[in-house]
């Protein structure tokens, strides 16, 4: 079914491009201006301008300091706690992905179908996002009480004392108790982008497809999923870069403890630029980061400004 | 198959108010969902079930919080938090700011990035490339690197301690994550339609606003809420570039309820239901955009 | 490779091409003048502006005060109130304020290493002269100007010093059959033991940010090493490398081992397990004096119900931990005599009166016994002795931090006592050389 469609568009997209090409031009940069203009001046600029610091020793509040050249990106490597974060980063980035997008993708698609109650259940999925740290980090805090929270009373109800731990207060699954909030509150974000791509798969193509024999699960590995491959990108790549910059979640949580079991890049750089005063080392740790995330950006942003792709 | 990015849009377009209004017309008839229906519910009901703290919190007394602890079951029930939270978070003033910045800001936010979105998904603009890297790196930048440089530029526009003065640095750092998303659905409108519209005369800036947007509702619905969110939220900047107390939002008001040795922790859920709860309602009716087939008639078939 | 630039110029000037390119939206033709210096060419300014971080319950007897001393002294004061930023959130906004503009003329700000970076960014007024202009040495606590004092210039004026002792919970200790307050360690761990065997927990302490299980660290190496040698250690002047230390992780570790405290409480947030010595849940925890008001009188019960002690060390003079908080003046203010002038008056026994203040600096301020009996206990005994600085003070954050993190590998079993010293004594001789 879905490849039947294609021939044809394909080739009038290939005639369109061409045409296209009269647009542009002015008209392309009075669209692009205003949002350019805003970006430059209040995010370009200053980004630039602390960039320089990167390269200084300025403690973050003396009226002066000396330039260092490279010295704080060469120190890095041998901070242990810039190598612990990393580690920590990767963990962290590659499980706060894959849970909230595969829940939320599975949501969406259940909460586009024949489900009663739908505004309501899309509304609890959600409300965790809206909530403020704060509220996140006491009620969790709460929840992992070891002598009276939720969990290990949970656990030791169900006859698995055994399992109850110190789940904040020992190296070993500090870094995991925070995660199961983040989860928690990030499913509703690749929930609303999954939503509102659904919006564009026609019924029809799952009407033919009942019509054809398929299966539902036929049905959604070839209509639903390809059908959502742009969505997937955007999900994906946003969600990485949200994943990677990972800062204020942490620090309310745990403070980057016990000891420095669950800092990330995020929270070293803002112990070193702010607490430590420190702020050419913290700064350099922000220029690595970008500079990941540059490398990691790269596939993403040559699909979305290829051609098409055909 | 390599094309199927291209299916979605091209089978969308002629049906998009058919099929959602179709979907709903049929639902009751169908039988069946009640079982997904009871495990999503049950999913739900274990979802939200963290948030019984923040209400038990918020309806009972703050000696008593105190000298049973968060966990304990309320021996006492109250409303007086939420009346006592509304004079301390100083919500009659930062409710207003909060709401007049969102008013501000959300809408200019999502326009100029729709339209810059449109520039690079359909216009081909010149160093759209590099436009893009530039876009997407604004993602990585930490608000708190930049806020001494935005301090000082602010100030220079006399900008300081003003709700107007913090839409320049909110749209800045919205900017990045807006123009992806828009750009990411503009870009699987077909190219067909735009040059129709161009057949019948039409111009860019029309195209843009009677083509472009209409079809786009749902990620454009999508980004608003998730950028309301953000501004509704946003702490850092609110702390640093606002002084005074006639001048301060939700999230830094908040801060009334947290003292150097002790948190009014009865206060703080309380102040924090007050906050949300708009938020929320106005997402109830927000969603409906998305999904409710409120797109119908927006194409002239 | 090493020329110093002056940061300010830097950013004054690239603001300044940016506002240029603006001048059109802006319609402004002032320059951007955010160095500030010489900004006020005028005779010194009556306009003062105060940054503090008062809760919402003082804020309004703070501004009737400065209401005050406007009236007497033909100044307009602002105020501008930060509360319940706490020590993390507060100096990143003056820092901001300072750096980006001209900032507050005078400001509150805790003592020792926080404090301290304002100083050595010559962001803060050395107040030398006005300490004698006013007499600020004989009015004010001198283990408290100590805590303001900074590689010898008195840079900030304390107007509060709190203590730490320990706070319990009288039922609790009846019931476990402990008949006085304990006088030494030994007697301490006793009393430990029996309210063990009691069911009770011991001490209510709180891992989470490290400030909170290091008030039980300090104690014990200040019973370990006695107040001599544990200023030495404070100050980086000698090892950390040594018995006495060994002794203090030893011990600290033992508590943990016997179940002295809660378990898990490396996880612990203070503001939660703090309150449970009132709740009854644990027998005592290690605070200062506002839990009288914060804990015991916010859970509406009776302080008489409660002990505080001071935590016994065996060592004289008998000394207790402590911090301080006071006022600074902005080097760049309009005006820094009627800046101190206003600080004088903040120091005065009738404005800490009337400002609650519970723990004041000067004589003459003490807390209504009536209102307070313990906390007022605590004013004409412990108070009246020396103190140490307490450790999150003593060291800069970053030392600090390494040393909350040398307590929690050795609380979960990572390192030994003997490797805790060595890594302590890395950490503080990498600070102390630098």
């Amino acid at each position: 079914m879905g490849t039947a469609t294609l021939e044809a568009p394909a080739v009038d997209a290939a005639v369109a491009r061409r045409r296209r090409r009269k647009y542009g031009g002015i008209h392309a940069w009075l669209f692009a201006l205003p949002a350019l203009a805003v970006y430059l001046i209040f995010l370009v600029y200053p980004a630039l301008s602390s960039l320089w610091f990167s390269f200084t020793d300025w403690d973050g509040l003396s009226p002066t300091y000396n330039v260092v050249g490279l010295e704080n990106y060469i120190n890095m490597p041998k901070d242990p706690v810039v190598i612990q974060a990393l580690i920590n980063n990767i963990i962290w980035t590659v499980i706060t992905i894959v849970f909230p997008v595969v829940i939320g993708l599975a949501l969406a698609i259940l909460l586009n179908g024949k489900v009663r109650g739908k505004p309501v259940l899309r509304l609890i999925f959600y409300t965790p996002a809206v909530l403020p740290l704060v509220a996140i980090a006491s009620i969790w805090g709460w929840l992992y009480n070891p002598d009276y929270g939720a969990i290990n009373s949970f656990l030791r109800l169900i006859g698995l004392g055994s399992l109850a731990q110190p789940w904040l207060g020992q190296d070993s699954t500090a870094l995991a108790a925070v995660m199961v909030p983040a989860i928690w509150l990030r499913v509703g974000f690749p929930m609303l982008l999954y939503l509102a791509a659904l919006q564009g798969i026609s019924q029809d193509m799952y009407e033919a497809a009942t019509v054809d024999g398929a299966t539902k699960s036929q049905q959604f590995w070839h209509i639903t999923m390809p059908s959502l491959r742009p969505a997937h990108y955007i999900v994906l790549a946003l969600s990485l870069i949200d994943s990677f910059k990972v800062f204020d979640l942490i620090y309310a949580m745990t403070y980057g403890g016990p000891g420095t079991a669950t800092q990330v890049m995020g929270t070293w750089m803002y112990f070193n630029v702010f607490q430590y005063y420190q702020a050419g080392y913290g700064t350099a740790i922000a220029v690595v980061i970008t500079i990941i995330a540059i490398a990691v950006s790269i596939p993403y942003v040559r699909s979305q400004t290829k051609e098409h792709a055909v | 198959m390599s094309s199927s990015a291209e299916v979605a849009p091209v089978a969308t377009l002629p049906d998009a108010h058919v099929a959602p209004s179709d979907e709903l017309s049929r639902e009751p008839k169908r039988k069946g969902g009640i079982g997904i229906t009871i495990v999503l519910t049950l999913v739900a009901l274990l979802w939200l079930s963290p948030l019984v703290l923040l209400v038990t919190t918020a309806l009972r007394p703050l000696s008593d919080f105190v000298a049973n602890g968060a966990l304990s079951w309320p021996q006492e029930w109250t409303l007086q938090n939420f009346a006592d939270a509304w004079g301390v978070g100083n919500f009659a003033t930062t409710y207003r700011n909060s709401l007049f910045l969102l008013i501000l800001k959300v809408p200019l936010g999502v326009l100029i990035s729709a339209m810059l979105a449109f520039a690079l998904a359909k216009l081909r603009l010149r160093f759209g490339t590099a436009i893009m890297f530039a876009v997407f790196l604004g993602l990585t930048i930490p608000i708190y690197i930049t806020i001494v440089p935005v301090f000082v530029l602010l100030r220079s526009f006399g900008a300081i301690d003003s709700i107007p003065g913090l839409v320049g640095p909110y749209l800045a750092f919205g900017i990045p994550f807006e123009v992806l998303v828009l750009q990411s659905f503009f870009r699987q409108l077909p190219d067909e339609l735009i040059e129709a519209a161009k057949m019948d005369g039409a111009g860019p800036w029309r195209i843009f606003f009677t083509l472009i947007l209409p079809l786009s509702t749902p990620a454009l619905v999508t980004v608003f809420i998730l950028d309301a969110v953000a501004t509704w939220n946003e702490f850092l900047f609110a702390l640093i570039l606002l002084s005074s107390d006639a001048n301060k939002t939700i999230p830094v008001g908040l801060l009334n309820f947290q003292g150097q040795f002790s948190n009014n922790n009865t206060g703080l859920a309380a102040g924090i239901l007050i906050a949300v709860v708009p938020i929320l309602i106005a997402y109830i009716f927000l969603q409906r955009w998305i999904v409710g087939g409120l797109t119908a008639g927006a194409t002239k078939g | 490779m090493t020329g110093t630039y002056t940061r300010r110029g830097f950013i004054g000037l690239s603001a300044a091409a940016v506002a240029a390119g603006l001048a059109a939206c802006t319609g402004g033709g002032t320059a951007p003048a955010p160095a500030g210096q010489g900004g006020t060419s005028a005779p010194a300014s009556n306009n003062l502006r105060v940054f503090t971080y008062e809760d919402t319950t003082t804020i309004d007897l703070f501004k009737e005060q400065i209401a005050k001393f406007d009236a007497q002294a033909g100044t307009t004061t602002t105020v501008d109130n930060l509360p319940g930023s706490g020590a993390a959130v507060y100096p990143d906004k003056l820092r901001t304020e300072l750096l980006g503009g001209r900032g507050p003329d005078v400001w509150r700000i805790w003592g020792g290493q926080i404090g301290a970076p304002f100083v050595t960014a010559k962001q803060a007024l050395d107040l030398t002269p006005y300490y004698q202009k006013f007499g600020w040495d004989s009015k004010i606590n001198t283990d408290a100007i100590g805590g303001m004092t900074f590689e010898g210039v008195k840079a900030g004026v304390p107007f509060i010093a709190r203590g730490i002792g320990a706070w319990y919970n009288q039922a609790l200790f009846e019931k476990a059959g402990i008949s006085g307050e304990p006088a030494s360690y030994a007697e301490l761990e006793e009393a430990n033991e029996k309210l063990l065997a009691a069911g009770t927990t011991p001490l209510a302490t709180g891992g989470k940010y490290g400030w909170h299980i290091m008030r039980l660290y300090e104690y014990l190496l200040e019973t370990s090493a006695g107040p001599e040698l544990h200023d030495k250690l404070l100050k980086g002047e000698e090892s950390w490398d040594r018995p006495e230390v060994v002794t203090a992780f030893t011990n600290f570790k033992k508590w943990q081992d016997k179940k002295w405290i809660p378990e898990g409480a490396l996880g612990l947030d203070p503001s939660d397990i703090e309150p449970e010595y009132v709740q009854g849940k644990t027998a005592y925890t290690i605070t200062g004096q506002w839990t009288e008001v914060q804990a015991i009188q916010a859970a509406k019960k009776d302080s008489a119900d409660f002990g505080v002690f001071q935590l016994p060390t065996d060592h004289t003079p008998l000394r207790y931990s402590g911090f301080v908080e006071g006022y600074m003046i902005n080097a760049r203010s309009g005006n820094p005599d009627k800046s101190a002038e206003l600080i004088d008056f903040i120091v005065q026994p009738d404005t800490q009166k009337a400002l609650k203040v519970t723990s004041s600096t000067v004589a003459g301020a003490e807390p209504d016994p009536k209102e307070l009996p313990l906390s007022y206990e605590w004013s004409q005994g412990p108070a009246k002795q020396p103190f140490y600085t307490i450790q999150d003070q003593a060291f800069p954050k970053k030392v600090a931090d390494q040393y909350f993190s040398i307590q929690s590998d050795l609380l979960q079993g990572k390192i030994t006592p003997e490797e805790a010293a060595k890594q302590m004594q890395d950490a503080v001789s990498a600070w102390a050389k630098g």
